[in-house]
């Protein structure tokens, strides 16, 4: 038998294990450790005995006899947390697995004051099934009335007083056989149909509730009513965002709005549900939403989709408000996704997001536009250009490069000079896909800028790549003159151009330059040497 | 293999030894012990039962109740398993053969003997006898006899099930009482009862499925609405529902008509039928009930499932009941169980507004005419099944010309249940003592059987006056 000094140390520890359970995640090495200890403890004391058995009284827990703990305050005691639930005797038996000791101790750990729980410990234990704990519950605490089993016994034995039990057993002989009922064999078939619906019982039964509200409106009488039940499909909605049901909501909102346009309910319930459409695009609900979306939970597309096009434009400030909030990326996302589909109602609403004070955010509602795509928010962004911040920067710039016209490239011009390198290079891919002659003409004028040959070899190669859009005469005539360029002073730098020249006219495939290509082929410099033999390949394949 | 951990795969493997014993004598049924489906099944077997002896020094199985233990530990009942799990425990109890102990030394040659035993005595009159005989040079498989269960501690568990019985009534009454003063209920006190009472399904679900055949109480409705959470968990408890979501099942039966309370007690308590307007007022208790349950809790996952029965449980399987809806969607899994239980018990039921209560083998003649209809087939031939063809609380003469009550019905025989004599064969009135129809005379053929059954109601028979 297990020593008493072992034995108490095993309650101090359990007692150390119930606040690091509740205190640390599964994943800290104090949850851990602290896990392995008490496995470790009750291994070894489950060596000396078969079963391992505690008594619990009020402040004490004993074993054989012998106390082993003692506290009497109210919010400490271990032995008065397990009493005041009906436990009376707790069983650890030999081989009991770590899996069982974890969930024992969760259980434990469970602040049942705080977390406004349901259940007591003993359900939570009995939940759990456990093959290796047993324990014993005192359930006179769930006795309402103690005379009510007795007093309900002699009025069904009154009842039955009259009882003519020798009248029915003359009359049995008299009676024709009465049909039976035969037992129908069950059948595979049905068992599988019933693992089936078991396995397709949805743990969120929200969607059904839902439902159920909108035709309980048809039985709904007066004011009073009217507002208990809608406040329910508004609770309903909350419930299931909350869960990250996000099929309710949807089948809610196509409920609410078909049930409006129908007018299938009288007036002062049409107005309560417009409440609740009006609600679901209210700061409260979209701060809940952003709150399931930081949580983890992840949707498809096509709900989101459907989710959006069901939200109204009073949304998209409160949208904007969480995507600035918002932990998680996945979950800043999802709010774009949606402001995407959303912001589409009211570009100007969606607009107000620019004035952000954050920088990201700013960079997201460009980059919403630009999804969007439409023509008119280069007037929202185009001040934007002059942004602080280069990641803002470079998003108008994208979005300029994509939805600008000719027009437009004056204004990028000024960013191909811009102190910033990716800056630059953002700005003169965005000019080249305006795609203008002015486009041309200004890529042209900040290469042959003396300054441009003191730019990185990076930088200068995508200036040159845009050039390359260009594949008229000029611009081969021009990349040709660059590379029959000698020089004798800063060398490298020429060669660098050089090297640029070839490579624009490999991506041009410009056969008139062969000739003068092979000419380099062995040039002593590597950069210049590696971007002939790309232009090279890159003609002989355009042949080819 | 080893079970460092004895979770999940140690109870798995538990499940398949108990299913291939099961598939093992199947096959043997067709082919000889020889053939290769049969070596397949028995070096399976071989290989299971050797796992559990790697850690153990023998492998016992016992069949207690219901259920199958495998050293010491209660097999899961799996659903997937289901029928061989009850084809082996119906095999076991003809045989009257309680434990199986397999030892290290155990090989095929054993097991084979072991199982053409089995079959062989299946045939014989005294099939346990057989059974030890065919047996007694095979030392490495030991058989003990099915325990009979005695009548000291029948009646230890009769009392402990009339506590909890009427202690979930009690609560009902005061949930009820409660509700109408607008004051707070307990769901922790709720779901503690309700576990009370599922754990008293799995142990004892004759004897508590008994309680719910008293009737003739005067609180009809606090009784019939713990006679419906019971019937609701045998019924979950038989399609293999875990412990949880038999909790769950009984919390929204126990509240299924709590739209009741609203309907006011003149009408309630009325003694003759309903007019087309008072039916209109009962027949809103749906909805009441299922605001009432809201009102309750709030919004969480139990309230929005007992507010969804109770709003469903009158609609029926077609929708023809009510209350109508606008667009009907398949009423909910545990909806169109609590449907079978609320209405299986309401027609067995003498309620006061004027209906006769029906005997126990005509309401479920009359319910297997609804299955399909008002009633879900599928779920209702797993709740006869559970019942039997002759519930508990029917009135039979048996062809002994003895009468007597059914006492607890068999879930492995359903037309031969257990049954409280009340007169015996010469007319005499007696103090009740109970036969089992299982029972066989020496040239093997059964002792008694039912020849008809009566109205309980007609004559005031009631199990009340035994059970209680």
């Amino acid at each position: 038998m297990a020593a008493v000094e072992e034995l108490k140390d095993f309650i101090n520890h359990l007692i150390k294990a119930k606040k690091n359970i509740r205190l640390y995640p599964e994943n800290n090495p104090v949850y851990m450790k602290t896990l392995e200890e008490i496995y470790s403890y009750l291994k070894n004391l489950l060596e000396e005995e078969e079963d391992l058995v505690f008594h619990i009284k009020q402040f004490e827990i004993l074993h054989d006899g012998e106390v082993i703990y003692k506290n009497e305050d109210k919010d400490e005691s271990l032995a008065l947390f397990f009493f005041k639930d009906g436990i009376r005797e707790l069983r650890f038996k030999k081989g009991i697995p770590l899996d069982e000791v974890e969930d024992f101790l969760k259980i434990i750990s469970t602040d049942f004051e705080r977390q406004m729980v349901d259940d007591d410990i003993v359900t939570l234990m009995w939940e759990r099934d456990f093959q290796y704990i047993q324990y014993v519950v005192d359930d006179t605490i769930l006795i309402e009335d103690e005379t009510y089993e007795e007093e309900a016994v002699r009025q069904v034995k009154k009842a039955v007083s009259g009882a003519d039990v020798l009248k029915a057993y003359q009359e049995a002989f008299g009676i024709e056989k009465p049909s039976e009922v035969s037992i129908v064999p069950l059948t595979n078939e049905d068992i599988k149909n019933i693992v089936q619906q078991i396995e397709e019982e949805d743990e969120d039964k929200s969607l059904k509730l839902i439902h159920l509200l909108f035709e309980m409106l048809f039985y709904a009488s007066g004011k009073g009513e009217y507002e208990e039940l809608v406040r329910y499909i508004k609770e309903t909605f909350n419930y299931a965002i909350g869960r990250g049901n996000i099929e309710t909501v949807i089948y809610g909102l196509e409920k609410l709005r078909q049930s409006l346009q129908e007018r299938i309910y009288p007036p002062e319930i049409n107005s309560l549900l417009k409440g609740v459409e009006y609600y679901i695009n209210s700061s409260q609900f979209i701060r809940l939403f952003g709150e399931t979306l930081d949580a983890g939970v992840e949707f498809e597309e096509k709900d989101l989709y459907r989710l959006a096009s069901l939200m109204s434009k009073e949304s998209i400030p409160h949208l904007i408000a969480i995507l600035g909030e918002l932990q998680n990326i996945s979950s800043r996302k999802t709010v774009i996704r949606i402001l995407t589909e959303i912001g589409k109602k009211d570009l100007s609403l969606l607009a107000k997001g620019l004035h952000d004070r954050r920088w990201y955010v700013v960079r997201n509602i460009i980059y919403i536009m630009r999804q969007i795509g439409n023509r008119r928010i280069i007037d929202y962004i185009t001040p934007l250009i002059r942004h602080p911040d280069k990641r803002v920067k470079k998003e108008v710039l994208s979005a300029l490069g994509e939805l600008g016209s000719a027009g437009t490239v004056q204004l990028l011009k000024d960013c191909l000079y811009d102190e910033d390198e990716t800056v630059r290079i953002t700005a003169v891919r965005s000019i080249g896909m305006l795609d203008s002659p002015l486009s041309k003409k200004v890529i042209l004028e900040t290469i042959q800028d003396k300054r441009f040959k003191d730019r990185s070899v990076a930088e200068k190669k995508e200036f040159f790549k845009v050039l390359s859009r260009w594949r008229d005469t000029d611009t081969v005539d021009y990349l040709i003159s660059l590379l029959k360029r000698r020089s004798f002073f800063r060398k490298t730098r020429v060669e660098e151009m050089k090297a640029m020249a070839a490579y624009a006219l490999g991506l041009i495939g410009a056969k008139e330059a062969k000739e003068l290509l092979e000419k380099y082929r062995n040039s002593k410099n590597p950069l210049l040497r590696e971007n002939i033999e790309f232009a090279l390949t890159r003609i002989k394949n355009d042949v080819g | 293999m080893m079970w460092d951990d004895k979770g999940e795969e140690y109870i798995k493997e538990s499940q398949h030894l108990i299913n291939q014993l099961a598939v093992l004598i199947r096959t043997c049924l067709i082919h000889s012990t020889e053939n290769v489906a049969v070596l397949k099944a028995i070096e399976r077997f071989l290989e299971i039962i050797h796992s559990f002896l790697q850690e153990n020094e023998s492998l016992r199985i016992d069949l207690i109740g219901e259920f199958f233990y495998i050293n010491e530990t209660r097999v899961k009942y799996p659903l997937e398993y289901l029928l061989n799990f009850d084809y082996l425990s119906r095999e076991f109890r003809r045989r009257e053969l309680g434990t199986v102990v397999f030892y290290p030394n155990v090989t095929k040659e054993a097991i084979k003997t072991f199982i053409s035993a089995f079959i062989k005595s299946g045939y014989s009159n005294t099939p346990y006898e057989s059974l030890e005989a065919y047996l007694e040079k095979t030392d490495s498989i030991h058989i003990e006899r099915l325990k009979k269960i005695q009548e000291e501690g029948e009646i230890d568990r009769r009392r402990i099930v009339k506590k909890t019985y009427f202690n979930a009534v009690s609560f009902t009454r005061g949930v009820m009482n409660k509700l109408r003063a607008g004051e707070k209920v307990s769901i922790k006190k709720a779901k503690r009862i309700i576990e009370s009472m599922v754990d008293m399904i799995l142990q004892e679900e004759p004897l508590l499925i008994g309680m719910t055949a008293i009737k003739d109480y005067d609180d009809y409705t606090y009784h019939h609405s713990v006679n419906v959470s019971i019937l609701s968990i045998a019924i979950g408890q038989k399609i293999g529902l875990h412990k949880k979501a038999l909790t769950e099942l009984g919390l929204v039966a126990l509240f299924h008509d709590i739209g009741k309370m609203e309907i006011p007690k003149e009408i309630l308590n009325k003694p003759t039928p309903f007019t087309e307007e008072e039916w209109q007022i009962v027949r809103r208790h749906p909805y009441w009930g299922a605001r009432t349950i809201l009102k309750l809790k709030g919004l969480e996952k139990s309230s929005i499932l007992g507010a969804i029965v109770a709003f469903e449980h009158h609609m029926y399987y077609d929708h023809s009941g009510y209350p109508k809806v606008r667009e009907p969607k398949a009423l909910d899994f545990y909806s169109r169980i609590v449907a079978i239980a609320d209405q299986y018990d309401a027609m067995t039921s003498s309620r006061v507004y004027a209906r006769v209560p029906l005997p126990p083998d005509k309401a479920l003649s009359v319910m297997m005419e609804r299955a399909g209809t008002q009633i879900d087939p599928v779920l209702f031939k797993f709740f006869v099944n559970m019942v039997g063809v002759y519930p508990v609380g029917s009135l039979v003469l048996l062809d002994t010309k003895e009468m007597g009550l059914v006492y607890e019905c068999n879930p492995l025989f359903a037309d031969r249940p257990r049954v409280m004599i009340i007169v015996d064969s010469r007319g005499n009135k007696i103090d009740g003592y109970i036969v089992d129809l299982t029972e066989k005379d020496d040239s093997g053929r059964y002792i008694r059987s039912i020849v008809k059954t009566l109205d309980p109601n007609r004559y005031k028979v009631n199990l009340a006056e035994y059970l209680l």
